[in-house]
């Protein structure tokens, strides 16, 4: 079972994105600002991570780099997910690390699609 | 004579001939006189001579050589002073002087001889009576006697006293006609010299004449005439034209005073638009701030209500509840557009605001129509539209905003889908290589209800679909059009649409194979800040060549160097460039250095390696910054693009003022070290140049001759060695003393080199401001003195 770490502030978007998520069979580590983000990838080793922009504490892109920066958490694929349609943010998010990114409001079979992609360049370690 | 008065120079006429005539007249007098005077003298002594004559022929028949004569009777005759009788042998037989008187008898002669002197002499043969013998001769001399010369004497007395009294009337009467022929002639000449001095025309000559002079005079009045009234028209012309002038300049006093009026209220008025425009820009900032943070506010909401949508529908449909699902998918589809909306909007305030950005890069064409296509693709067929791909395999990649093309292209699909059922949908793609920019065509063509022209005239306006019942129809937002159009503007492409109801519409993108996204090659500054042309009286302005492959470049910087007071010529390659550089000699040329073809530094290479032309100041303008690299190669500045136009403006100024007098040249590559020379020359109220390096101070130079040189020893370009030894073979800059201000560390072989050829060698840091302007003061003020 995929183990998909998801970071994002708001609740009502934690809580539908992970019910989705897990009824499609992935499973679900909640983080809640950036800081946690990173700590969590470090600890639960997470196949792929699902990183809001805007987050609290450290942001999105922040946390990004310190994780691709770390050799030990750099092989994580990230999905970022921002909030702002604007360019700059999605340009923001590719400079710092991300291996794509999605648009909120997620449209799920999108992100799915996304999500499985990564999975497949980045194999989850047996 | 002609400088006399008309008057005097008649009367001197006058008087002459009168003088001529009357002298003539006296002379002839005389003469007559004389003659008749010495006619009576001759008489007498003829009588006399007859009376001796008849006493002497009965003596001498008696004795042909008798000597007691009676000649001694005769001295009771005044007139005779000699005479004597000869026999008919020429024997003198007896003679007669008068007492106290020096005579001698001369031989006798024959005939009668007048002399001068008032004395005559008279010879006369004594004949016998009946003529048959001569007896001899006698010789009388006689002289007037002093009754004779008083008679005569009162005979010239009163000839001169009648002549002195006929000249006094000649002159007398010369001056009553003179005056009564040139007083019309003067009072003309008077009236004309006075119309001549004081402009009256209103004079007349009042004397009269007849013949010719009172012709001249009525001429001369009716000139006059002619001229008053001629004079009298101008003299209203002229005071009407003062009057209107006095008018005109009431009118430009009171324009100037509504003028200023103006300019303050256009002042108070510009003061409020900049504040309005300030506020308005703040107002747009704050604008699309607000509209970032509300798409944010509102897309966190929609995302919750799709969401759990969706969590619901998913739910409803492994339920079996298709009612439930059902009115989930309604909320959906509503929400999806709310959230298609929010987008749009944003997009067109970003658009507005200015904000919008392009991220340009290169993508392969098939790679983003298979892209679009599969995104497009549940829409086309919902509708039971087929699509078709038009797409060469080897149509290539464009450079271009790709999420910008992909949105024009999804609209225009969308769009194409909303309004065509069961039809077909075609996207081509081709590749336009137009004259200079090749462009990227990409059709969309629907085989769907189609608009009318009308219809099409409201179709790129915001907020607005073809038909405002078309929404309510159809969907979408009216924006997406609007959006696309500006989209494709931005990238320097358009939109264009051709439609007919009922059988179709085309739409059709063009973009730049390459979109260029250009910074403003020029930084426009009002033009008060621009440096003027140091010649500006000068007939033939400055000329500059810009040589720049840029058009907008050329044309911008041509309008700005114009303005400025120069002309200036246009090169759009290197090569060309080169060529009109060494036709037209332009005074400074303007070079760009990324240029296809010959690039700026080639061109500034053959610039410099050309004798002719290596002269010519070159400021490099260019994009890259490499000003050790321009300067090594000769340029005397190098500006970055965006060119600031004051600060080319000044640069341009600076390269072609001519020299100060009695200047410094200081040659130095650092801009730090330049600037402490720079303040104690302005400290010293000295002129200086700076250069850059060797080529730039041998530029100078050659413009003119410093009284000194600080020179710096590394350099870029041609350095302080280099430069000396040249500077140094010139017999016209042997004399410059040059002062040396370097870092190196001299070696002896250095020393040994520069000390011969410097006045001093000072190390960077080591010397005090004082000692250097100590070094260079002698040669100022030698050169300011002679100056002076």
């Amino acid at each position: 079972m995929p183990k998909i770490l998801l970071v994002e502030d708001n609740e009502m978007n934690r809580d539908m994105l992970s019910r989705r998520l897990e009824k499609r069979g992935y499973a679900l580590t909640i983080a809640v600002d950036g800081a946690q983000g990173v700590a969590l990838a470090q600890s639960a080793h997470p196949d792929l991570i699902l990183m809001d922009m805007s987050l609290p504490v450290i942001d999105g892109w922040e946390a990004t780099k310190q994780l691709k920066a770390d050799p030990a958490t750099a092989g994580i694929p990230v999905i970022a997910l921002t909030a702002h349609a604007m360019e700059s943010d999605r340009q923001k998010a590719i400079a710092a690390g991300c291996d794509d990114f999605d648009t909120k409001p997620v449209e799920l079979a999108r992100l799915l699609v996304k999500i499985e992609e990564l999975l497949k360049k980045f194999p989850p370690k047996a | 004579m002609k400088s006399l008065p008309f008057r005097w120079q008649l009367t001197l006429f006058i008087v002459l001939i009168c003088g001529v005539t009357l002298s003539l007249a006296f002379a002839g007098l005389y003469l007559y006189d004389v003659q008749q005077f010495n006619t009576e003298v001759q008489r007498r002594l003829e009588k006399t001579q007859g009376v001796l004559i008849e006493n002497l022929v009965p003596l001498l028949e008696q004795n042909p050589n008798a000597t007691d004569l009676p000649l001694t009777l005769l001295g009771t005759d005044s007139q005779i002073i000699a005479a004597a009788v000869f026999s008919a042998e020429n024997k003198l037989l007896a003679r007669y002087i008068r007492p106290n008187t020096k005579e001698t008898i001369p031989p006798p002669q024959l005939g009668t001889s007048l002399l001068t002197n008032n004395r005559s002499v008279v010879w006369t043969p004594i004949t016998s009576p009946d003529g048959s013998r001569n007896l001899g001769k006698l010789y009388l001399k006689a002289e007037l006697t002093s009754a004779d010369r008083e008679r005569f004497n009162n005979l010239l007395r009163g000839a001169a006293i009648v002549f002195l009294a006929s000249a006094m009337l000649a002159v007398v009467a010369a001056y009553r006609v003179q005056r009564h022929l040139t007083r019309p002639i003067i009072e003309l000449a008077e009236v004309s010299t006075a119309v001549q001095r004081d402009r009256d025309y209103g004079v007349r000559v009042q004397s009269t004449a007849s013949g010719e002079i009172g012709s001249l005079i009525n001429s001369f009045n009716a000139m006059l005439e002619t001229i008053q009234s001629s004079t009298a028209d101008l003299e209203q012309a002229r005071v009407a034209a003062v009057e209107s002038r006095e008018r005109i300049f009431q009118a430009n006093e009171q324009l100037e005073e509504a003028n200023r009026t103006l300019e303050a209220r256009v002042e108070d008025r510009t003061k409020l638009l900049v504040k309005a425009s300030k506020d308005a820009e703040e107002a747009s900032k704050a604008k699309s701030s607000f509209l970032a943070k509300m798409s944010h506010e509102l897309r966190t909401p929609l995302n919750a209500i799709i969401g759990y949508s969706e969590i619901l529908k998913e739910d409803a449909v492994d339920d079996g509840d298709t009612r439930t699902a059902g009115d989930l998918d309604k909320i959906l589809n509503a929400a999806r557009h709310l959230l298609g909306l929010i987008n749009d909007v944003l997009d067109i305030s970003k658009i507005e605001a200015g904000k919008m950005e392009l991220f340009l890069e290169t993508f392969e064409l098939q790679k983003i129509i298979t892209d679009v296509v599969a995104t497009a693709t549940p829409l086309v067929s919902k509708k039971g539209n087929t699509l078709k791909i038009d797409c060469p395999a080897d149509i290539g990649s464009i450079h271009a905003d790709a999420t910008k093309l992909r949105q024009m292209l999804l609209n225009l699909l969308s769009n194409a889908s909303k309004f065509t059922e069961a039809g077909t949908i075609t996207v081509k793609v081709v590749r336009l290589p137009g004259d200079g920019v090749e462009m990227i065509e990409f059709s969309i063509i629907d085989s769907g209800i189609g608009m009318t022209p009308e219809q099409l005239t409201r179709l790129f306006k915001a907020f607005s679909q073809a038909d405002s019942t078309t929404s309510s129809k159809y969907g979408g937002t009216g924006l997406g059009l609007a959006i696309s159009l500006q989209f494709a503007q931005m990238m320097k492409g358009d939109i264009t649409v051709t439609s007919e109801p009922g059988v179709g519409s085309t739409f059709i993108i063009r973009l730049p194979a390459k979109v260029q996204v250009k910074q403003s090659a020029v930084i426009h500054n009002t033009s008060h800040k621009l440096t003027k042309s140091p010649f500006p009286a000068s007939a033939s302005k400055p000329r500059l060549l810009i040589i720049d492959d840029d058009d907008e470049i050329r044309l911008v910087m041509g309008e700005l160097l114009g303005l400025s007071g120069y002309e200036t010529i246009e090169a759009t390659s290197g090569q060309q460039g080169l060529d009109l550089a060494a036709k037209l000699k332009p005074d400074l040329i303007l070079l760009d250095i990324m240029m296809p073809g010959m690039d700026g530094w080639t061109v500034l290479k053959l610039l410099q390696a050309d004798p002719k032309l290596a002269d010519i100041p070159v400021i490099v303008i260019s994009a890259v910054s490499d000003t050790e690299m321009a300067q090594s190669l000769g340029a005397v500045s190098v500006l970055l693009k965006p060119v600031d136009s004051a600060r080319l403006t000044a640069e341009i100024a600076l390269q072609l003022n001519p020299l100060p007098r009695c200047f410094v040249l200081h040659i130095e590559d650092d801009a730090d070290a330049r600037e402490i020379i720079a303040r104690m020359m302005e400290r010293e109220g000295w002129a200086y140049q700076s250069a850059t390096n060797g080529n730039v101070a041998l530029r100078i130079l050659k413009r003119g001759t410093p009284v000194a040189i600080i020179l710096d020893l590394k350099m870029v370009g041609m350095n302080g060695f280099e430069f000396l030894d040249i500077l140094r073979k010139n017999p016209a800059w042997v004399a410059i003393p040059v002062v040396i201000v370097s870092s190196m560390d001299i070696t002896q072989e250095m020393g040994d080199y520069l000390t011969p050829r410097t006045t001093a060698i000072l190390q960077k840091g080591r010397f005090t401001r004082e000692e250097l302007a100590n070094l260079l003061r002698p040669a100022v003020e030698t050169c300011a003195l002679a100056e002076s």
